[in-house]
């Protein structure tokens, strides 16, 4: 499932490559893949904007089966006892044979939607409700306890039988849930776009305890909770659009310390392994290294562009994607980076959407903030094969998918 | 730099007249008049230029005018519809022989890489062909003259009554941060209004600020590089007005520092 275990710590069993050699493989789907790929018994598994899920043979990168939704499919599935569960756009939670992608059952949700607000990052006009054009992730389940948990842009945490596609029981926020539950002891743990991160019951459905985030009434810039969160020993850490990386108490929802970025959105999931926190930021494109008991820096390092991928740490590597193109792998102690790859559309810059250093070309990108320009240049920016996906590492092969249409597998 | 340009040489034209008091004024204008059309046939880099920029999968199009004034500074405009450039001024226009070179003032400036340039080479009298630099990148043009250039100048600042004059305070709330604001406002005979722009929130922002205006009892300080503005109106000796950024308007009230 996304993030590798319930918990979402983020970590690969054994380790990733410290050397790029050579891409295994390359698998084009029929549009951008924002989806992160899981594997099971040597199969990737990942949805597409084109509306399909895919299973994909791990090794030779050949496709096994797709399976149509009514809508993108920019959430990532979760394998469980021969069944992969997976939500659409369409507002359906899909679960499918994972052998031959049979539909077992589907779930009508309420529907999904964008987060939207007006006058949102201070598009204009202000008076006019405008979608989030960076809202670019669904939720992705997490199974427990003969369930599957997820968000919908609904507002509710629904629970569905993993057998019969009955729902157990739903709870209501107060908007938009992008942000994929975290389960542990019991508990999952969500964030919201209302401000709040809940943690609720997984038998009952019942709130436990909610943490309140910042708040943004002016611009709708500096408000909800994007990111997932990972728990461990107790600490749930989650990023927020309110700049800060939050740890809180499991247990009581208290907060024990929390790392600014001054503005700058944590849309990235946080990885949690050997006692320290890696995540990254979106316009200050930082990688930061916490000690995850204090919330102190241990390292931070400045990247080129915009990371909404999380944080994957396979032994002494960690890999992030990032919206310029490339994926980065970087010393797990030091920062420092090993080896990038850069996407074909990355290279290419239609419409010098980058700068020469793979920075954001502001002019060519951003038009204005009136009408469709927003919308037109959020596009323009994911063009260049943003790599949104979070990669997956599985016996030295790394995987992950990008805006230009494929999912790649590099050793 | 341009405006100071085209100030500084508007401001030349009656020192000239007055140094030469002494001689018939129809000779004069014969000589200016002359002097303008030797610099038109010896500077074929004058003109509307019309054409394609090619940069990778999309084809722009753009509009570079180019003229001297009297005193032979090149001043310049650009535009380019399909990036919302209309009318940008053109700094560090350098035009010699046929090489031709200059660079965009305001817009299309990202901070890493400095201002976009045009560097250019012309073959005959009409055609302008070379290449256009910005973010690093590089991208070929080829323009052709269309007519006589028409040059849009640069919006200048106006002159401030004297009580708006001096320093003025306060503070506002954005993203849950309080901002500190100083706004030290002169007037000057040669350059109309100018204003130092500081506002104080987790660092200190020196805000440069390339335009004053005062319509009636309006006043405008826009930072067009930082596409921050203020606008107030003078009440009870009292600025009340708004910052505004990207279309966000955050109310402002300035007070004069004691």
């Amino acid at each position: 499932m996304f993030r590798g275990d319930a918990a979402h710590t983020g970590l690969c069993a054994g380790t990733a490559p410290r050397e790029f050699h050579r891409i295994k493989w390359k698998f084009p789907t029929g549009n951008r893949i924002v989806s992160s790929p899981v594997w099971s018994d040597k199969i990737l598994y990942f949805g597409g904007d084109d509306g399909n899920v895919y299973a994909v043979d791990a090794e030779t990168g050949r496709q096994i089966w797709k399976r149509a939704t009514g809508g993108p499919v920019p959430a990532t599935p979760a394998v469980a006892d021969g069944t992969v569960y997976i939500g659409s756009y369409d507002g359906k939670f899909y679960a499918l044979d994972a052998h031959t992608g049979e539909l077992k059952w589907k779930f009508r949700t309420e529907g999904e939607r964008r987060f939207e607000a007006k006058g949102i990052h201070g598009f204009q006009p202000k008076t006019q409700t405008i979608a989030d054009p960076f809202d670019v992730f669904l939720s992705s389940p997490v199974v427990a306890q003969g369930a599957v948990y997820f968000g919908s842009g609904d507002g509710n945490l629904y629970a569905v039988d993993t057998v019969t596609g009955e729902e157990r029981w739903k709870f209501k926020t107060g908007d938009v849930v992008h942000s994929s539950p975290a389960f542990a002891d019991g508990v999952l743990f969500i964030g919201s776009w209302d401000s709040y991160f809940y943690a609720v019951d997984a038998t009952t459905g019942k709130e436990k305890w909610r943490f309140h985030g910042g708040e943004d009434p002016l611009v709708h810039n500096q408000v909800g909770f994007q990111s997932s969160p990972a728990v461990a020993n107790g600490v749930v850490y989650t990023g927020c659009r309110d700049s800060n990386l939050y740890a809180i108490d499991a247990a009581t929802g208290k907060e024990k310390w929390r790392f600014n970025n001054e503005l700058s959105w944590v849309i990235t999931s946080p990885a949690v392994a050997q006692g320290k926190v890696y995540f990254a930021t979106s316009d200050s494109s930082l990688y930061h290294v916490l000690d995850a008991a204090t919330g102190k820096s241990i390292l931070h390092q400045k990247d080129k562009a915009y990371m909404f991928s999380s944080p994957t740490v396979a032994g002494d590597v960690v890999l992030i994607g990032v919206l310029n193109g490339s994926l980065v792998a970087r010393d797990a102690k030091t920062g420092n980076t090993l080896w990038e790859y850069q996407t074909e559309l990355s290279k290419e810059n239609r419409g010098w959407v980058l700068n020469a250093d793979r920075t954001f070309n502001g002019p060519f990108v951003f038009l204005s903030n009136w009408r469709e320009d927003p919308i037109v240049s959020a596009d323009r920016q994911f063009a260049v094969g943003a790599i949104f996906s979070t990669p997956l590492v599985v016996n030295r092969i790394v995987y992950f998918g990008s805006t230009d249409g494929f999912m790649y597998a590099l050793e | 730099m341009l405006a100071r340009a085209l100030q500084s040489s508007s401001a030349s034209l009656p020192a000239m007249i007055k140094l030469n008091q002494g001689l018939n004024m129809k000779l004069t204008l014969i000589f200016i008049l002359t002097g303008a059309l030797v610099c038109r046939a010896e500077e074929p880099a004058a003109g509307r230029w019309e054409g394609k920029l090619h940069i990778p999968e999309r084809e722009l199009q753009l509009i570079v005018d180019l003229a001297q004034d009297n005193g032979g500074t090149w001043k310049g405009s650009i535009i380019i519809p399909g990036l919302n450039v209309k009318g940008a001024a053109l700094a560090d226009i350098m035009a010699k022989g046929s090489d031709l070179s200059c660079t965009v003032k305001g817009f299309l400036s990202p901070q890493s890489s400095g201002p976009a340039k045009l560097d250019g080479h012309l073959t005959g009298h009409s055609t302008l062909a070379g290449n256009f630099l910005e973010g690093g990148n590089s991208a070929p043009f080829s323009l052709q003259k269309t007519g006589p250039a028409q040059v849009e100048d640069a919006p200048r600042s106006s002159p401030l009554s004297k009580e708006l004059e001096g320093e003025w305070r306060g503070e506002y709330e954005a993203l849950g941060y309080k901002r500190q604001v100083t706004l030290k406002l002169a007037s000057h005979a040669d350059t109309g209004g100018t204003a130092d722009f500081v506002i104080v929130g987790k660092r200190v922002n020196n805000l440069p600020v390339d335009l004053v205006t005062l319509e009636g009892r309006f006043l405008t300080v826009d930072s067009h590089e930082t596409g921050l503005s203020y606008e107030g109106r003078l009440r009870n000796g009292e600025l009340a007005g708004v910052v505004i950024q990207n279309g966000t308007e955050i109310p402002l009230n300035l007070h004069r520092a004691k």
